[in-house]
């Protein structure tokens, strides 16, 4: 039972993004297509499931005072296996998702699932976490992007959903774009969220 | 005190342990990586220059990196097709690398973006066929970006990365330019 609900909790009512407001710089940087968004963010859920994993795993033996420097050890190390061997085996993912392996590692909703969540809770609900945390993190970053690509460029994952008469706002695609875009969405949501209770 | 000491030595451990799991991935990745990246870079060179056997020259460059470039010749004839080299420059957001074929007479067959990360939708561009059209058939002194003074039209808010390709391009052509001329001198052609 309490697998599933640490599994459902990222994706709406803990969205790393819109409600916790974790990991801005990465939703900033990476928003700007779809395509983007879904190769961050699922770069970004493989390392926070196995980070989790293995925190969780290394929690007994981890000193309380220490904790912080050896989560990132683990992280970082975590994220330049991922990199090299994407690199090595399966070279056409790393195309595409290599560009965002530099950004993982400071990407903080990592550490503070590992701080929050996996250094209190065993293996199999820090899995469970690890994915929700990262597909809500990815539906976050789809919904963003989903925004500033068809106003910026008038595309949607690639294909053209604007009229070619369409002249795009460039400034969607720029950074002042993603914090108006982030802004707009977050207050959407909280108006939503007053609505219903 | 003891505490400390005792904290340091297990921050240690793990240390250790990382640092040895990473030494051991990289010596079973490396050499896969390496064999894929110099594919990837004979497909792009048979890509702008086709039916051609390349061979590749150094020119050293003094307190920098050498520059290598091939040397392109025909299949059967062995008469020279042109040359093709990369050259990269900081642009906007990321190290843009470009690979680029010269005919003989120094003028750009064809470029081809083959590493990049500038600003989707504007910077990126630059990986797209309009983009590397505007190049061809420009001479050394002619890779520059209308801003510039040059030819190039710029990218629709992407100056940065148009020059940064431009100018690495043009910087490396003329150093390849000087050096065969310079051998050329060396050796009179009977």
């Amino acid at each position: 039972m309490s697998f599933v609900k640490e599994l459902t909790k990222g994706l709406i009512k803990e969205n790393p993004i819109f409600v916790i407001v974790l990991g801005m710089c990465p939703t900033l940087a990476t928003s700007t297509s779809v395509n983007n968004a879904i190769g961050m963010g699922m770069a970004a859920t493989f390392v926070l499931v196995c980070s989790n994993v293995m925190i969780s795993l290394i929690k007994n033996i981890t000193p309380d005072k220490i904790r912080i420097p050896v989560y990132v050890v683990v992280i970082a190390a975590f994220v330049s296996v991922v990199d090299m061997v994407m690199g090595a085996y399966l070279p056409e993912l790393h195309k595409s998702l290599g560009l965002f392996i530099p950004l993982i590692v400071v990407n903080c909703i990592i550490l503070g699932r590992a701080e929050a969540f996996a250094n209190k809770n065993n293996v199999l609900n820090s899995l469970a976490d690890g994915i929700g945390m990262g597909l809500g993190f990815t539906l976050a970053l789809v919904v963003v992007s989903t925004f500033r690509e068809i106003l910026g460029n008038g595309t949607w994952a690639g294909l053209r959903v604007m009229p070619k008469t369409y002249d795009p706002m460039l400034i969607a695609i720029l950074a002042p774009g993603a914090f108006i875009t982030l802004g707009l969405l977050m207050a959407a949501i909280n108006l939503l969220k007053e609505r219903f209770q | 005190m003891k505490l400390y000491l005792k904290l340091g030595l297990i921050l240690l451990a793990f240390c250790v342990v990382a640092t040895a799991l990473l030494a051991f991935v990289n010596s079973a990745t490396k050499p896969k990586i390496e064999e894929l990246k110099s594919k990837a870079a004979e497909e792009a060179r048979s890509a702008l220059i086709p039916d051609a056997v390349f061979e590749l020259k150094t020119i050293a460059v003094p307190e920098a990196d050498s520059i290598e470039y091939y040397e392109a010749k025909d299949e059967k004839t062995g008469e020279l097709k042109g040359y093709t080299f990369t050259a990269a420059k900081a642009g906007y957001s990321s190290n843009v690398k470009t690979m680029a074929a010269l005919d003989p007479d120094f003028k750009i067959i064809n470029i081809q973006v083959i590493e990049q990360a500038e600003t989707p939708g504007l910077g990126a561009n630059c990986i797209q066929e309009s983009f590397s059209a505007k190049f061809k058939g420009l001479a050394p002194d002619e890779l520059l970006v209308d801003k510039d003074g040059g030819k190039i039209k710029s990218l629709t808010g992407a100056t940065i990365t148009t020059r940064a390709i431009a100018n690495s391009l043009r910087e490396t052509v003329q150093l390849i330019q000087a050096e065969l001329s310079a051998e050329a001198e060396k050796e009179p052609k009977p």
